[in-house]
């Protein structure tokens, strides 16, 4: 980030970043300040805390009669479907995408399209934290329209370097990256933490958070500086350090 | 996951006794009784906090609905450790709902519902005070808040308005507006960090 926020500054806009209603610049400094600050982690968790208890002060409501129904049904049609895709394309219809050299123009879009709703509602910023999830939720500024996106393969580590999920990182206001693993498929059944590095072209690399995955599967997504002139991967490593997939970067569109 | 729905079915295990948790697991097996299961627990709550922020039915239905289908979706990076389902589900209804009225209304308040919602969450029945020690507290923190401060919790946490917004809403300025919201959320962190009243000898 160009401007350096302090925990003093940090703690004068903890309130606002803890419910979402932060602009966007204050917002990302103020995250990229959390990154290395435990102690303002530990300020905005508390205060996001309160956040989420002002939300469960809310009186229930009944909602109109017929909905358990419908919603149940839905639900149920849904499970029912994507247990069909699994069945018949293992992972799920994304990675169809990246199965040729070049991956698809138009389907990128959609899957590009998912991930950044996923970011937009907070699943992402749950898997990091609750603040994190709230700065994502509903960012009060429009998103960059120059921004670019860029996508890779996961694969795993072995000598056939099996598909494993994919990866998108969109460089623009804010950043961010978003990934489905699938390691179930690739033979690593793997159930637990694991941390995505990020690889610049120098050879650096940045860890940017943890996920869990279960029997090797998992999404997640998080808000993080995207420069695509450095950005070359990704490593997915277990808690131990092995490293469990790699990506390689290319610029998608 | 499914490991969970056999053996409930194997000793008939009621669904409805399941904790959250492993009902959220379950959803994934697409058993339909788990799918009711699931919406009729929450969905008392998750409308509640669409209603509130939108106050239009037919927009909170949706909302709700959209809720309960994203929680499934990602069901499987749900953190117990981050916070209960019910905090879950009520922070994405609440997140749907904000965009929902920030991309329908240029004012996502009216001024009358404002006023009410205050009242609202500041509300203390007896047996809610009973039910939820934290809940209770942080109400009654909220009730003893200055008018103006509470005001400006209530745009800030539950309306998404941004300290800009609550400045022009107030006509004040956005220091004033930013000192409002900031004191406030000190006051009730205080209040949730600190000890609990007459915890010993009980």
């Amino acid at each position: 980030m160009a401007n350096d926020v302090t925990c003093e500054t940090l703690r004068e806009n903890g309130a606002e970043l803890a419910l979402g209603v932060l602009p966007g610049r204050e917002r990302a400094e103020a995250v990229a300040h959390l990154d290395r600050c435990a102690d303002c982690r530990e300020y905005i968790e508390q205060l996001t805390l309160v956040g989420d208890g002002l939300i469960g002060l809310l009186p229930g409501s009944e909602p109109p009669v017929g909905f358990e129904t419908r919603v149940a049904r839905a639900l149920t049609q849904a499970s029912a479907g994507r247990e069909g895709r699994r069945a018949t394309h293992g992972f799920g219809r994304l990675r169809r995408g990246f199965r040729g050299r070049r991956p698809g123009r138009v389907r990128l879009r959609v899957a590009a399209a998912a991930a950044a709703l996923a970011l937009a509602f907070g699943f992402g910023g749950w898997a990091v934290g609750t603040a994190i999830e709230n700065w994502t939720s509903s960012p009060p500024g429009p998103a960059d329209s120059t921004s670019r996106l860029l996508s890779a393969e996961l694969t795993g580590v072995g000598p056939d370097r099996p598909e494993a999920g994919e990866i998108y990182a969109h460089a623009g206001a804010p950043g961010w990256i978003y990934m489905s693993v699938d390691l179930d498929d690739a033979g690593i059944p793997y159930t637990g933490e694991i941390s995505c590095l990020l690889e610049r072209t120098d050879g650096t690399t940045v860890r940017v958070g943890t996920f869990p995955l279960h029997d090797g599967y998992g999404y997640w997504g998080a808000l993080v500086d995207v420069d695509p002139s450095t950005l070359s991967g990704a490593r997915l490593t277990s808690a131990d350090g092995t490293v469990l997939a790699v990506a390689h970067f290319e610029t998608a569109s | 996951m499914r490991t969970v729905y056999t053996d409930m079915q194997r000793f008939r295990f009621p669904v409805g006794r399941l904790p959250d948790e492993a009902l959220l697991s379950g959803l994934a097996t697409g058993d339909p009784e788990l799918a009711v299961t699931f919406v009729r627990r929450f969905q008392h709550t998750v409308f509640g906090v669409a209603i509130a922020v939108t106050g239009d039915p037919q927009l909170a239905e949706d909302i709700a609905q959209q809720t309960f289908e994203r929680a499934w979706r990602h069901a499987q990076i749900y953190d117990s450790r981050r916070g209960s389902v019910t905090t879950w589900l009520t922070t994405i209804a609440h997140n749907l709902a904000i965009d929902a009225i920030r991309s329908r209304r240029p004012e996502p308040v009216a001024p009358e519902d404002l006023d009410a919602l205050l009242g609202v969450v500041t509300d203390t029945p007896e047996q809610r005070a009973l039910a939820d020690d934290a809940s209770a507290r942080l109400r009654a923190a909220v009730a003893q808040l200055p008018r103006e401060q509470g005001r400006a919790l209530v745009m800030a946490s539950i309306y998404g308005m941004t300290a800009q917004q609550i400045a022009d809403w107030e006509n004040i300025p956005l220091g004033t507006a930013k000192t409002r919201i900031r004191t406030a959320m000190a006051k009730l962190r205080t209040t949730l960090t600190s000890p609990k009243r007459g915890d010993h000898g009980q």
